[in-house]
């Protein structure tokens, strides 16, 4: 799987090059390139960070306390925990996802995992001062009131019509 | 130091000194566990910001808010919708791009669609949770997710309507 991801970004980035090269000759080839690598450079303390958190969670939290605390017996209560989770937990997709899948391993439900990757994306604590500053009160207010169920309902969704697969999911992170 | 590196700082300073303090070396595995999933990643982080630094060289800016205007209805919504899941990066990427596009004259409701379409339904994003969980979870979570960019968007022009 994982080879399998990195030849699509690799057939990405090719193509993306190819376009630059075709826009703006060697030199935006270059600026995207370096551009890239300097987000990286600037996200990297973070990614320690999300590394180490991550390899202490799976350490740390052993199946039967997150059985408890996010696991499928503790029903409303559990996805509620797990969107509060998903808002605080900063960085990105690296971060959370790694996370995510040490859940999992620990013996979380699907309504959990989706309670926790859906308040991510629409809850994020860490975002909002960048999203009040950028895009303003007044859409950064609108956005969250009309966003503000879909974590829970979504895990509530998932829980009811599919809760079952999570076993393969389970199995196939093994 | 931004926000973000401070934030996570803290749960790992005192997760690690948690598991310090239980005096059976799980502080080293973790250390090593954590180490061992950021090096076999490694490839695929260079390649994940190689792509962002492209499609922020290359992504034309002009034009776009015709298409996405207050008064598109739920066809620029849903073209809002398309945009979002094909945006990549994280929010120092993606919110000052769409903060452009706001103030170019895009709608409220298309705003709000792309932000929510960016944040929960991006392809590179899939990308990542299918490598990370499988792809199991990404089609169940994919699927369920994907009315509601477009209903949040309607929503909020019906609530909040108009532009600024």
């Amino acid at each position: 799987m994982r080879d399998f991801t990195t030849l699509i970004l690799g057939g990405v980035v090719l193509l993306l090059a190819g376009a630059a090269w075709r826009s703006g000759g060697w030199e935006l080839v270059l600026a995207g390139a370096v551009g890239g690598v300097k987000t990286l450079l600037m996200v990297a303390p973070l990614l320690l960070c999300a590394f180490l958190i991550a390899g202490l969670i799976q350490v740390l939290l052993t199946q039967e306390k997150v059985a408890y605390w996010l696991g499928e017996g503790s029903g409303w209560r559990g996805i509620l925990l797990a969107c509060i989770s998903g808002a605080l937990i900063p960085g990105g997709p690296y971060v959370y996802y790694p996370i995510a899948a040490a859940l999992i391993r620990a013996g979380a439900s699907l309504g959990v995992l989706v309670a926790f990757v859906s308040a991510k994306s629409v809850w994020p604590l860490v975002r909002l001062p960048l999203e009040f500053a950028l895009l303003g009160p007044r859409l950064t207010v609108a956005r969250l009131l009309t966003t503000f169920l879909i974590p829970p309902l979504l895990a509530f969704l998932a829980q009811a019509l599919a809760g079952r697969q999570i076993e393969a999911i389970r199995e196939n992170l093994k | 130091m931004n926000l973000a590196t401070f934030t996570l700082l803290i749960p790992a300073v005192v997760l690690f000194a948690y598991a310090w303090r239980r005096g059976d070396g799980s502080h080293r595995r973790g250390l090593a566990s954590g180490g061992r999933t950021l090096l076999s990643i490694l490839p695929l982080l260079l390649l994940a910001f190689t792509t962002i630094g492209y499609v922020s060289v290359l992504l034309p800016q002009e034009g776009l808010q015709d298409l996405m205007g207050p008064d598109s209805g739920w066809r620029g919504l849903l073209r809002a919708q398309g945009m979002g899941m094909l945006m990549p990066g994280g929010p120092y990427v993606v919110l000052p791009l769409i903060s452009t596009l706001y103030q170019l004259g895009t709608g409220l409701g298309a705003t709000i669609t792309l932000v929510t379409s960016w944040s929960s339904l991006s392809l590179l994003n899939a990308l990542w949770e299918a490598h990370f969980i499988g792809w199991r979870f990404t089609l169940i979570r994919w699927t369920l997710l994907l009315p509601f960019p477009l209903l949040v968007g309607l929503l909020a022009e019906t609530w909040f309507g108009g532009t600024s």
